[in-house]
């Protein structure tokens, strides 16, 4: 085990690199120059050539590139021109809400998706699983925008029932938390219950035809113990993979969903910084997220290898 | 062709919006206490003029409750008493002198004084702080401060309006601590102190800034409310609902939005703020480049465009044409600006009359709205014959691209300002950095620098109207519609002032 751990770690290494590159060079081939953008109305040529030397933006690529990679390994990720916030004092400020955000989504996600799938897969086949494979595929198409405002509409402006905007600090009023993340968990979750459930559920119908499954059906086990005790845990591999990925996908959720619910999160910060070209946060932001979803794949990894043993032993 | 006389003027000034909830008058009854909750576009970057350069929208309305400026201005447009109570001018307008309020102390108990105000000036002018902000003040030489109580700021330039252009919540004219400043640091951007009715209770970046009533504001009795939320809102839609639910008082909204301001026109329980300001969307043609060094292209193009279509087709018939760059807002009102009326048989005409092709291109922003806008246009010259190309370019390009004149056509802004003679000068006297039409005329400039030096406002407006007759009659410049800002509000908020800058000044409402 420590062996597959190390070996997954060195891979890391290339991919993070990569992503420092790519984040480096998105940033820096942005259409208006920072010079430009930081000068405003004001932008005539002696000044923005004075500026452009002052902030390095004259040296080459290369040497820019390398010269933040090594401020970013010592763990300076630059400043904000505009608010004079360190980077990393800026991303910490909202880390909690978005990964909250996340969580509670994810979860919505989980408890929306699996039990249906698991009704599906012992119905497969019947009018309720047709009907909510079809409905499943349809939430899918919906976007994250269409349905946040269709909650808020609903549930704030007709019913009065929850904010439309707005966030609260756990550690102020716990209750008051959970209800501003309850429509923006709402509406994330809405997006991912779909995927989940497609997954668990066809491999739910692959598992519950095995003969081990029949053994227990003969034994006299209670369905339910059969289902949730003998089912579930093999046929997760799969959910737990897609789980992981849809980190990513949800870290891209929160940019909109973010902005629609006033949530100060990551999301908001990215935003905030393309609208105002803040790039120096910017890019800091997109290396973190990045970074966040590379390391998010590397613990399903593992996870993967704690949920099969043949994985961990190298016989996949 | 006669400009209107100065008396008629102020007659005209009175409302320059309708639907607008007018300034405090003897019969309401404002009533003390309680708090709003304001929703705003952007998030607040801070207030520190060397870190921010110069405020947003949204910090305006912030720095409206924090800060007090010497002047403020009434509901007519003129400059009124605030930290400073009275002042007083050289000959030649250059030099302009305020006694200030005595008494008056920074939250953080420091005294505001002349030095403050000087001190305040001098960090944003001096060269090795490099500040943004400091280009709104090139005009101005120096501050001095004779005694305590007593500033005189010294002009490059003669300005007959000083007190009024003075009165703008920007970063150049809010008077923050010196003490505050010194002692916080690079912390300071984000822990502001000034003199203001709001004294910074607690902000949390993103979320929201919550203000508390000063309790010593110089202004006894004032301000009405107890607390003032301010929090950034960036989606329109949600923003709408939230005041809807009533989890915002009062949330700013702007033309691009008119769904929602059409429904809160029809919804009792809301209010809808207009303020039409002065200045306008206008839009530079490069008169050196062909095919505009032709005043018949020009003129052409100006008479293509149909603006109450083009209103239908942004805004839903909500921008208001602009015939001038004064705007309603203004207190310049010309009886005949000489603007050319929308006559396409005419443009055609005159393009034939031109003889070449006339293809350009324009540049546009690359947002939604600055495409739509763009293709508008394009729409317009199309059927008179001139083929438009779009060249998309970011915001913060256009600006160095004005500059060197690498364009052919570009949009421009004249915002909404107390007196026209800041960026009416800069905008066409020749010779200015942004005089972008590249055109000369003697007749033109002595206006101009007439217009400046003339105490007499009567004579000021009939110079102005004169300066937006040659303008439209030679068209070298071009206005589509006029500034016009929005805020909507829960029908209970009340004393809601004019929305000067596009500022949303919610220092003195009160709740019914």
């Amino acid at each position: 085990m420590p062996g597959f751990v190390a070996q997954r770690l060195l891979y890391l290494v290339p991919v993070l690199l990569a992503v420092s590159l790519l984040t480096f060079l998105i940033a820096s081939l942005l259409p208006g120059d920072l010079a430009y953008v930081i000068l405003g109305d004001q932008a005539t040529p002696d000044k923005v050539a004075a500026l452009r030397h002052d902030m390095g933006l004259d040296q080459p690529i290369w040497w820019r590139y390398l010269s933040w990679l090594g401020n970013v390994l010592q763990g300076d990720f630059g400043r904000s021109f505009r608010t004079g916030q360190t980077v990393l004092q800026a991303v910490m400020e909202r880390l909690p809400v978005s990964l909250e955000l996340m969580l509670l989504a994810q979860l919505g996600a989980l408890a929306i998706g699996i039990p249906l799938a698991i009704a599906c897969a012992v119905r497969s086949g019947s009018a309720f699983d047709r009907f909510m494979t079809g409905s499943a595929f349809s939430m899918l198409s919906v976007p994250a925008f269409l349905s946040a405002i269709l909650l808020i509409y609903l549930f704030a402006v007709e019913l009065r029932w929850l904010p439309a905007t707005g966030y609260v600090p756990f550690s102020e009023d716990p209750v008051g938390n959970l209800r501003c993340f309850l429509l923006p968990a709402l509406t994330l979750a809405l997006g991912e219950w779909p995927v989940l459930m497609r997954v668990l559920r066809s491999d739910m119908i692959a598992t519950l035809q095995e003969d081990y499954i029949a053994m227990a059906r003969a034994k006299g086990l209670k369905p339910s113990r059969i289902l949730l005790v003998h089912a579930l845990k093999p046929s997760s591999l799969t959910l737990v993979t897609v789980t992981g990925i849809n980190i990513g996908r949800l870290i891209g959720g929160t940019v909109i969903v973010e902005s629609i619910f006033a949530l100060p999160g990551i999301g908001r910060l990215l935003l905030g910084a393309i609208f105002t070209r803040d790039l120096i946060i910017l890019q800091g932001v997109v290396l973190f997220v990045a970074c966040g979803y590379v390391l998010m794949n590397f613990v399903v990894d593992m996870l993967y290898a704690v949920l099969d043993p043949r994985i961990r032993h190298g016989h996949a | 062709m006669r400009a209107v006389s100065g008396a008629r003027v102020f007659a005209q000034i009175v409302v320059a919006a309708s639907g607008i909830a007018l300034f405090a008058g003897a019969a309401n009854a404002q009533k003390q206490g309680g708090s709003i909750t304001v929703g705003l576009e952007l998030d607040i970057t801070g207030f520190d003029p060397l870190k921010v350069g110069v405020f947003d929208t949204a910090a305006g309305t912030a720095a409206a409750s924090i800060f007090d400026t010497l002047t403020y201005l009434d509901d007519k447009g003129v400059a009124q008493p605030k930290l400073a109570l009275s002042w007083s001018h050289s000959e030649d307008f250059k030099t302009w002198t305020f006694k200030l309020r005595p008494g008056v102390k920074f939250h953080d108990g420091s005294p505001f004084n002349a030095e403050a105000v000087k001190a305040n000036f001098d960090r944003q002018k001096d060269p090795a702080n490099k500040c943004r902000c400091a280009f709104y003040i090139s005009g101005i030489k120096d501050a001095q401060a004779p005694d305590e109580l007593t500033v005189v700021y010294n002009l490059n330039d003669p300005s007959v309006n000083f007190p009024a252009i003075v009165t703008i919540q920007s970063s150049n004219w809010v008077m923050q601590s010196p003490t505050a400043w010194k002692t916080k640091g690079d912390e300071y951007n984000r822990n502001p102190v000034g003199t203001g009715p709001y004294i910074l209770k607690s902000w949390s970046a993103g979320d929201r800034m919550v203000l508390e009533r000063n309790p010593d504001y110089w202004n006894k009795g004032r301000p009405y409310l107890d607390r003032i939320v301010l929090k950034p809102l960036p989606d329109a839609q949600s923003r709408f609902a939230s005041l809807q639910s009533g989890e915002a008082d009062l949330i700013w909204d702007d033309e691009y939005d008119a769904d929602n301001i059409q429904k809160a026109q029809k919804d009792p329980k809301l209010t809808v703020h207009t303020y039409v300001g002065s200045g306008a969307q206008v839009y530079a043609f490069n008169t050196k480049t062909p095919p505009f060094d032709d005043v018949r292209v020009r003129q052409a193009l100006v008479m293509a465009i149909d603006r109450k279509k083009m209103s239908q087709a942004i805004t839903n018939g909500l921008s208001r044409p602009a015939s001038n760059p004064f705007g309603d807002g203004s207190w310049v009102k010309c009886k005949d600006d000489g603007a050319l009326a929308t006559d396409v048989e005419k443009a055609k005409a005159l393009i034939k009359d031109y003889g070449k092709p006339v293809e350009f291109k324009m540049l546009v922003t690359a947002t939604p709205r600055g495409r739509n806008v763009g293709q508008v246009l394009q729409q317009f010259w199309k059927q008179v014959g001139a083929d438009m190309e779009i060249e998309q370019v970011d915001q913060a390009t256009i600006v160095p691209r004005a500059f060197m004149r690498q364009f052919q056509l570009t949009p421009w802004r004249i915002i909404d300002l107390a007196d026209p003679d800041p960026q009416m000068f800069a905008n066409f006297r020749s010779g200015s950095p942004v005089a972008l039409a590249n055109y000369a005329n003697p007749e033109l400039d002595k206006l101009l620098d007439r217009a400046r030096v003339t105490a007499d406002q009567a004579k000021r407006i009939e110079d102005y109207c004169s300066v937006g007759r040659i303008i439209n009659q030679e068209a070298i410049w071009f206005w589509t519609f006029q500034n016009t800002y929005y805020a909507l509000s829960s029908a209970k908020l009340k004393g809601f002032p004019k929305m000067y800058g596009g500022v949303i000044d919610v220092s003195n409402v009160w709740m019914e």
